[in-house]
């Protein structure tokens, strides 16, 4: 026993528990997120909650929790209703209820506004529809109707969008000829003019067509009563998806899971990003990877190349690795606040004012952007490329190079031939790293173009296609946004659990594949001396 | 071999050298400029002002009417005098011409104007050689023309009259008007009284407006003592007087028909007169100009000397002059004031930075003074008659290195304070940017985070090199190093919205886990005692500990959280947070330290342990094995032989931990609930660097006072990270060249 702790076993059970602590740490993060975020779109059951005062609650029981003050538990109670009720949730002590039943008509109506509608369905009110039908299936098909109508509907918005394009370009065109000083009486102006007021006509009539369109279309609704028996008038145009989940089978839930699943990923977002897709989100995460990679890649690969085979070694060169390295640790908000002074007001600036002048004052390029977030993301992930990348040469053992040079290669020649290509997996490692950091990261974006709802891609069908000066969604933000700055946190942490699962994933998967690559390629030339 | 393909080879590789060269250096060039370009954009800051003379013109017949005040415009473009015929004479600075002389109607035939005091903007207050007061003011309406050029439309226009008084002609007169139209009057008579004249106007629900006119005597100094400068606020509520004997006096008018002496107070110990009286921006504070050439601010107070009532008292010492103070001028912009002696020098400072930002007039002296309502130009008369206009460029008079990093005291508090309060809804609100609470916050919230990241992982990573199973090893190292690529924006989220509720339940649960957990550990030890000769057991000791301990843990943990509510109600009395609230004096926040130790803690343990582990797995086995043939234990030889062979790795990591933690800027934003205040509590939160510029650089106006201090924080985090980092850094590469390859 003695001998046990002088030989000091029980440090080393110790330093044991520190490694399980953290491993723990790590996994109830993971587990946290993936217990929020894989439920939140199975449809759970609907209770009806009888209270021994006769009063009915509906709802979804979200959580249990012991009662603050005095025994026994309550019960919250997603009622939805929010346009009724105010709140979405609900408390109940569990000493209160009577009875709780789950009925097969409680239905679920999800809304493009107000969130979540729980009731009983009454009546629905179309033209031409079976009347025979039970209410339930008169809904159904009514649905159907509308969703085509809608599609028709969606032609004509493609085609105000267009007109508003072209509006928009000749509004332009006559700013600037404004500004290079033609007044109203030149020719081009007077043609413009009056390409402005042919589309205006056209705009005008094109709206008055949609307008009727979709007044037809708001003649068709449901009525749905509350628990409380209070009636409420939906339309069906309005209505997202609306389901009994106590009358669905399993398989029934697995498809409704799955169709939300595809909506996160390729819908648009609703009510201020706390419901819908996220669409928008990925698309100006990736795209922000993308641009950024474009100047991370070519300008890390570039510089880590002249450290490791062209500098002389010396104090300078050992100085910049220094300063290098050091650079990856200097905090992104730091990289951030350099961007925006020197990006968006410096560079971005002298653009508007030497391309641009029309438009002043409203900025084009001087603001933030997708362009000068990746530009400053660029700059704070070049040191990852670079230190990986000249790791990645490094470990190429020397002979390797010397037999390349002994053969009558030259320098370039090496390198092009037999260095980049051995040194590839380090480098894609370090790139992948790169990517991985970029999409996790959200300070330096804050203050350079981020948003909370872009009204428009980075990327679309109107000339030039590529907008790089356009503000973006990114994943990272949405988290922050949502979770910190929506009017509704509660309703709101669904959605980011669920975010939150896209982006771990997303990073995680990344960085385990640069994490694999490096091993692997560590192996490779790894050798011991002992 | 072809000639051509060599020379092309050989053309391509210099090529090649040239590109890869300067595009090398260029990347990496330019990358290091980014503390160059943010410290330029601070630089400002701390500029001394400069100034510019851009106009000197002889007045075309000073002598022949007096001058008794002087205005300028905020473009600079038109300075006027007035005479002592009641005229206002406009110059243009450019030509030195007379472009317009506006005359004020005496308010009776054949009057003279004796004295014209200045006050607002661009008001003046004419007292006629009768006793009569007319309050005029001047106005300029800009203009431009087809080409964008700019024309004045100059007027003037009174905004009201007093007729004379019975007592005749007072040695000295106060006027303010308000903009109901009523009017406050107070003259000193020649007898060293105060007599206060209000007209005040109140309009009823119906909006009918009726007068009432008080008139009443102010209780004053001791007889021969005598009233030397007088100065009232905008409003007319406030009336300040300093007499030739040293001696402060402050009534409050605010109750009509009443005034009540507030103060009476020896402003100086040696009894110097008081010159000049001066209200600055805002009201508050009261500028003491006096004999000696002394200037002092000042304003209310309450102590626990004066039992709680404000007292005025003297809060900030400007540089003093040579000689006595003539008159004080405050500028309309900001807390500056303009002081001018009787050699004619005149001093711009700071009141609040007690910044000395100009100097004026050594070579001629100045006499009457006026300053642009933006702050940036300066209108004097010199002793010869000439006329004098300078341009002033004095972007950031507020800030200096003891308003960023000392105590100040700021208008309407009781004591110097450390604050950060950039912003506020009124409009004379003076920003307070004092960097100190922000670096404190930061600092508090690394070292806890440290306090908790540190120990777990080097501990862990101890373990996984020196003792772990190799297998295993290969699975945890890039387990934890795919932790450091979580985001922070999640790690953020999840400390906020779910563990601080957590928490907030539940803290004497926290406080036994930390109790438990060593406990539970060291009853596993004594149990496996029990069972470690077993052949069984015997591989667990192989390296696989640490997969035993996790339930071991978990356990304890389960159970501080099942016993906190019972600890909770029988130590606490059923509350933890009342309790701190009741018995301790501290407040609890629900986002606190405690919350940002573990999520800025989770973020920083993946980076430590890396380098950590990456040090002491590089230690060289030769070291290890002679240690254990010599027949020391594993613990010994890791204790001994292989930490300080490795500790300068260790060391670096540490510090490289320490640098993230102080940038890191998601997590602390979202937990730490970003209140500037100094408390080392741990159920406290804090306002930390990092996350100050995140939320208030989209709001700071370019080019602004709290975009360069924004900036200057910046600077700050990126010294501190760059120093860590460097230290780290040359001490890895040490190592690296003592034991070969990393």
């Amino acid at each position: 026993m003695n001998n046990y702790w002088r030989k000091g076993e029980p440090f080393i059970w110790g330093t044991a528990a520190a490694l399980s602590l953290t491993l723990l740490l790590a996994a109830v993060l993971i587990i946290v997120v993936m217990v929020n975020g894989l439920g939140v779109f199975w449809p759970s059951k609907v209770a009806l909650a009888s209270l021994k005062d006769g009063q009915q609650v509906l709802g979804e029981i979200v959580r249990r929790e012991p009662v603050y003050e005095g025994v026994g538990e309550r019960l919250q109670f997603k009622v939805g209703n929010r346009d009724l009720y105010g709140l979405d949730f609900r408390w109940v002590d569990e000493a209160a209820i009577a009875s709780i039943s789950y009925p097969q008509q409680a239905t679920v109506v999800e809304r493009q506004e107000y969130g979540n509608f729980i009731g009983l369905l009454q009546s629905v009110q179309a033209e031409g529809l079976p009347t025979a039908a039970t209410p339930w299936e008169r809904l159904q098909a009514a649905r159907r109707l509308v969703v085509e109508q809608q599609e028709g509907a969606e032609e004509q918005n493609a085609e105000l969008a267009g007109l508003n394009i072209r509006m928009e370009r000749v509004r332009r065109k006559l700013q600037k000829l404004a500004y290079a000083g033609k007044t109203a009486d030149d020719e081009e102006m007077a043609r413009l003019e009056q390409r402005r007021r042919e589309i205006d006509g056209a705009f005008e009539q094109l709206v008055d067509r949609q307008a009727s369109r979709i007044e037809e279309l708001h003649r068709t609704t449901a009525t749905f009563a509350a628990i409380d028996g209070s009636e409420r008038v939906i339309r069906v145009a309005d209505m997202v998806r609306c389901f009994r989940p106590n009358a669905m089978s399993p398989g029934q839930k697995a498809f409704f899971y799955l169709g939300k699943l595809w909506e996160l990923i390729f819908g648009e977002p609703r009510e201020s990003n706390t419901e819908g897709g996220l669409f928008p989100a990925i698309f100006g995460t990736v795209m922000l990877i993308f641009v950024m990679s474009l100047f991370t890649f070519p300008f890390g690969v570039l510089a880590a190349i002249y450290l490791r085979e062209y500098a002389k070694e010396g104090p300078l060169v050992r100085m910049v690795r220094i300063a290098v390295n050091n650079l990856a640790g200097i905090p992104s908000i730091v990289y951030g606040i350099f961007g925006l002074a020197f990006f968006v007001y410096g560079i971005g600036g002298s653009l508007d004012r030497l391309f641009f002048p029309e438009r002043l004052p409203i900025p084009t390029f001087g603001t933030g952007g997708i362009l000068w977030a990746s530009m400053t993301l660029a700059l704070l992930t070049v040191p990852v490329v670079i230190v990986t990348t000249e790791e990645a040469l490094g470990a190429i053992p020397s002979g390797v190079r010397e037999g390349s040079l002994a053969l009558g290669a030259t320098k370039f020649q090496t390198l092009y031939r037999i260095l980049l290509p051995m040194a590839s997996p380090g480098i894609m490692t370090g790139l992948i790293l790169a990517m991985a950091r970029a999409a996790g990261e959200v300070a330096p974006l804050m203050i350079t173009g981020v948003v909370k709802l872009a009204p428009a891609l980075p990327i679309d069908g109107t000339f030039p296609f590529v907008h790089l000066d356009r503000k973006f969604m990114h994943l990272g933000f949405h988290i922050y946004d949502i979770g910190f700055q929506s009017p509704n946190v509660e309703a709101a942490k669904p959605m980011v659990f669920v975010t939150t699962l896209l982006l771990v994933l997303i990073v995680l998967v990344m960085s385990s594949v640069a994490i694999h690559l490096r091993n692997k390629m560590k192996k490779r030339y790894a050798y011991r001396t002992f | 071999m072809d000639h051509k393909y060599l020379k092309r080879v050989r053309r391509n590789d210099r090529f090649a050298r040239y590109i890869i060269t300067v595009g090398g250096l260029a990347v990496i060039f330019s990358v290091i400029l980014i503390l160059f370009l943010i410290a330029r954009v601070t630089f400002p800051l701390f500029q001394q002002p400069s100034v510019r003379q851009v106009a000197q013109f002889n007045l075309a017949n000073p002598a022949a009417s007096r001058v008794l005040a002087t205005g300028v415009d905020e473009y600079l473009e038109n300075l006027f005098l007035v005479g002592g015929d009641g005229s206002f004479v406009f110059y243009d600075p450019r030509s030195g011409q007379t472009v317009e002389r506006l005359a004020a109607a005496p308010p009776a035939e054949g009057l003279r104007v004796v004295d014209a005091e200045q006050f607002g903007a661009a008001r003046y207050n004419l007292l006629w050689n009768d006793g009569s007061l007319t309050m005029e003011q001047v106005r300029f309406r800009a203009r431009f023309d087809a080409e964008g050029r700019r024309s004045f439309e100059r007027s003037l226009v009174r905004l009201g009259s007093l007729g004379p008084l019975p007592e005749g002609l007072p040695q000295r007169t106060l006027a303010r008007g308000s903009a109901e139209g009523g009017l406050v009057r107070v003259t000193l008579q020649a007898d060293q009284r105060l007599r206060v004249d209000q007209h005040l106007v109140s309009e009823d629900l119906f909006g009918d407006q009726t007068t009432e006119h008080y008139d009443f005597y102010l209780e004053t100094v001791a007889p021969g003592e005598k009233i030397t400068a007088l100065t009232m606020d905008e409003q007319g509520t406030a009336l300040y007087a300093g007499t030739d004997q040293g001696s402060l006096l402050r009534w409050d008018l605010s109750e009509p028909g009443e005034g009540v002496l507030k103060d009476r107070l020896p402003a100086f110990t040696d009894r110097r007169a008081i010159t000049a009286l001066g209200l600055v921006y805002g009201d508050i504070s009261l500028a003491v100009g006096d004999a000696l050439g002394g200037v002092s601010t000042w304003f209310p107070v309450a102590s626990a000397a004066s039992g709680g009532e404000k007292r005025l008292q003297r809060i900030h010492t400007l540089i003093g002059h040579g000689s006595a103070i003539q008159s004080l001028v405050p500028s309309r912009r900001d807390k500056s004031l303009l002081s001018i002696d009787a050699d004619g020098i005149v001093h711009l400072d700071h009141m609040t930075s007690e910044r000395h930002l100009l100097r004026l007039g050594q070579d001629r002296p100045l006499r009457h003074l006026a300053i642009s309502i933006r702050g940036d130009g300066l209108f004097a008369i010199d002793g010869q008659g000439r006329a004098l206009v300078w341009r002033v460029n004095n972007p950031h008079p507020e800030v200096s290195w003891r308003t960023l990093f000392g105590k100040v005291w700021y208008e309407n508090y009781n004591e110097p304070v450390y604050a950060w309060q950039s912003s506020s809804a009124s409009d004379d609100f003076e920003p307070k940017l004092s960097l100190t609470p922000l670096i404190f916050g930061t600092i508090k919230g690394t070292l806890y985070a440290m306090l908790f990241a540190v120990p777990l992982a080097l501990f862990g990573a101890i373990y996984t090199s020196q003792f772990g199973n190799d297998r295993l090893r290969g699975i945890i190292k890039p387990a934890v190093e795919i932790m450091a690529a979580i985001p922070s924006v999640i790690i953020g989220f999840l400390a906020a919205l779910w563990f601080a509720p957590l928490l907030d339940k539940s803290v004497p649960a926290l406080f036994l886990t930390l109790l438990l957990i060593p406990a539970f550990l060291l009853a596993a030890v004594v149990v496996w005692q029990m069972l470690r000769k077993r052949p069984f057991f015997k591989r667990i000791e192989k390296g696989h500990e640490f997969l035993l301990l996790i339930p071991v843990l978990l356990a304890a943990v389960v159970a501080a959280w099942q016993l906190g509510p019972v600890l909770e109600a029988w130590l606490f009395g059923g509350n933890f947070n009342l309790w701190l609230f009741s018995e301790a004096g501290s407040r609890y926040d629900s986002r606190n330290n405690i919350v940002i130790a573990f999520a800025l803690g989770f973020a920083v343990i993946p980076i430590i342990f890396t380098i950590a582990e990456d040090a002491l797995s590089n230690v060289p086995h030769s070291l290890k094995a002679a240690s254990l043939a010599l027949g020391a234990s594993r613990w010994q030889t890791v204790w001994r032989v292989i930490l300080p062979s490795a500790s300068p790795g260790i060391f670096a990591g540490t510090m490289i931990g320490f640098g993230r933690a102080i940038g890191e800027t998601m997590i602390v934003l979202m937990a730490t609930g970003n209140t500037a205040i100094m408390d080392w509590s741990i159920f406290n939160g804090m306002r930390p660097l990092s996350s100050n510029i995140a939320v208030e650089i989209p709001e700071a106006p370019v080019a602004g006072t709290l975009y360069r201090v924004l900036f200057l924080s910046a600077v700050f985090l990126f010294i501190m990270t760059f120093v860590l980092n460097t230290v780290a850094e040359v001490v890895r590469q040490r190592l690296r060249k003592k034991y070969g390859r990393f």
